[in-house]
């Protein structure tokens, strides 16, 4: 199934209209002092929990942190803005309340 | 008739040399390994639901070895070798149907990569060879070479090599060999948690109980990012859903693969006669496998202006997969990795089925042995930070916001 994205703009949207920006893993860190090995890490390595509920008995896994993550989208198909959402990976879908900042 | 199981159920032990969380190709395949090469039959397999739930049973079953980098060629090239060994040594039928693979290019640009490809395989020892529209149009009749496609078609990157193979049978006779070697297997067990002591794996936590171990290897395929997300391991990988769909059973008459670097498709005809045909990806990351409207059309769409003649077919059925992608386009097998006993067998991307039992192979070697087997070391993880990326991404696609 597909599913719906909120606009700030343009309200509930068809995802296929945006562009998906990624994880939003705050500010770029502060160049100085920074070593390649982490200015690498700050751009490729990313931590995506699954969050899913267990199978039989349900559960949420241990040591997990909340799988809901802001990302950062484009509704390049509608207004062209460049807006942050919440989306759970475990689900596919948007958080409620999740919408547009 | 008699009919003999391919495995049997055996009791889950409190304790095991190792675990591999995974009963897909990859896991499986490196249980068999480690207990038919290297007598450590200790081996537990746990499959969160059952044996080929994953990618296992979702690709579109094509294997070929005509990768862009001479790292990868020569993995692939003793990865696609192994077919016709395993379904003598397991025997097992594996179904290795040799068609030879057809990719087809729509641009100056990939008439270029294509010619640096097939110069890489030959050097390589491997099969492939550039064809001009006209010679396309030989070894698949249906294609329209002509101006009229969005994208016509500038050439095609022919590999003999390739083929298709059953991959249920894979799944199937791995398990076969790996069970008869001693190796347990168990289905329904989703692991939940992670143990360690003083920098060391003790175990795991799953929905059937925790379970000690000495090494422990994460080849979840497309879960293996959420997997060491349980360990706090941050890694360079983007799960992500692929879609795929087969229409309904036509008389034989696609004699090869053939896929399409512009349009986003790839497509045989199975067996029973249907065309099984692939996806590009949706772009955002997701453990789910949620197929959509969209790539359906997309893919009708698509195959149509490809191959005329398939106007009118219907499609029977829609599914989709993980993919779990790198930024490089290459796999990450790593030991070691922040515990020691941990093992990451993972980032396979779309290649992971094709892979399979020759990663398996050397994953083995590496976690018998504790060495990283020489020709993994391309693989490592390490290679983000350093900022030296395997050259895959120097096909012709496009692939997307991560890489």
């Amino acid at each position: 199934m597909t599913f719906r994205l909120t606009c700030p703009v343009c309200g509930k949207r068809d995802v296929y209209e945006f562009t998906f920006g990624g994880q939003d893993r705050g500010p770029r860190p502060a160049q100085e002092g920074l070593s390649a090995e982490e200015h690498f890490r700050w751009v490729q390595f990313r931590m995506i929990p699954g969050g899913w509920e267990g199978g039989e008995g349900g559960g949420v896994r241990e040591g997990d942190r909340a799988a809901p993550q802001e990302e950062w989208w484009y509704h390049g198909q509608g207004c062209g803005v460049w807006f942050r959402t919440t989306r759970d990976p475990g689900t596919n879908r948007e958080v409620e309340g999740g919408g547009g900042g | 008739m008699r009919l003999r199981r391919l495995w049997r159920p055996t009791p889950l032990k409190r304790h095991y040399d190792v675990i591999i969380i995974g009963g897909g190709v990859h896991g499986l395949a490196t249980a068999y390994y480690l207990s038919r090469d290297f007598g450590i039959t200790d081996v537990a397999v746990l499959e969160s639901q059952y044996l080929g739930f994953g990618g296992s049973g979702r690709n579109t079953a094509i294997v070929r070895a005509n990768q862009r980098t001479p790292e990868n060629v020569r993995l692939y090239d003793e990865g696609l070798k192994l077919w016709r060994v395993l379904t003598d040594e397991l025997d097992f039928n594996l179904m290795f149907f040799n068609c030879g693979s057809l990719l087809l290019g729509h641009s100056e640009a990939s008439v270029g990569a294509f010619r640096m490809a097939a110069s890489t395989h030959n050097f390589m020892g491997v099969h492939s060879e550039l064809l001009d529209p006209r010679q396309c149009a030989e070894v698949i009749p249906g294609l329209d070479i002509s101006d009229r496609p969005a994208f016509p078609i500038h050439a095609g990157l022919y590999h003999p090599p390739g083929g298709i193979v059953r991959h249920d049978a894979v799944v199937w006779g791995l398990a076969k060999g790996a069970a008869a070697h001693g190796v347990h297997i168990h289905q329904g067990c989703e692991v939940r948690g992670i143990d360690t002591d003083r920098g060391r794996v003790t175990g795991v936590r799953t929905s059937l109980g925790d379970i000690g171990c000495n090494r422990l290897g994460i080849m979840a395929g497309g879960y293996s990012s959420a997997i060491a997300a349980m360990l706090g391991i941050e890694l360079p990988i983007h799960p992500l859903t692929i879609q795929a769909m087969v229409t309904h059973p036509l008389k034989p008459f696609l004699h090869h693969v053939f896929s399409s670097t512009a349009y986003h498709v790839y497509a045989n005809q199975t067996l029973k006669g249907e065309i099984a045909t692939g996806a590009h990806m949706d772009p955002q990351v997701n453990y789910t496998t949620d197929a959509t409207a969209y790539y359906l059309k997309h893919q009708a769409e698509a195959l149509v202006d490809l191959m005329p003649a398939l106007r009118g077919v219907r499609f029977m059925r829609i599914w989709a997969g993980l993919a779990d992608m790198t930024p490089d386009m290459a796999p990450i097998m790593e030991g070691h990795l922040g515990y020691d006993g941990l093992f990451l067998d993972a980032g396979w991307g779309y290649f992971g089925f094709k892979s399979g039992p020759v990663a398996g192979k050397y994953m083995a070697e590496y976690m018998a042995t504790g060495e990283r087997p020489e020709i993994l070391e391309a693989f490592q993880l390490k290679r983000f930070l350093e900022n030296r990326y395997s050259g895959e991404t120097a096909a012709v696609m496009k692939y997307g916001h991560w890489d």
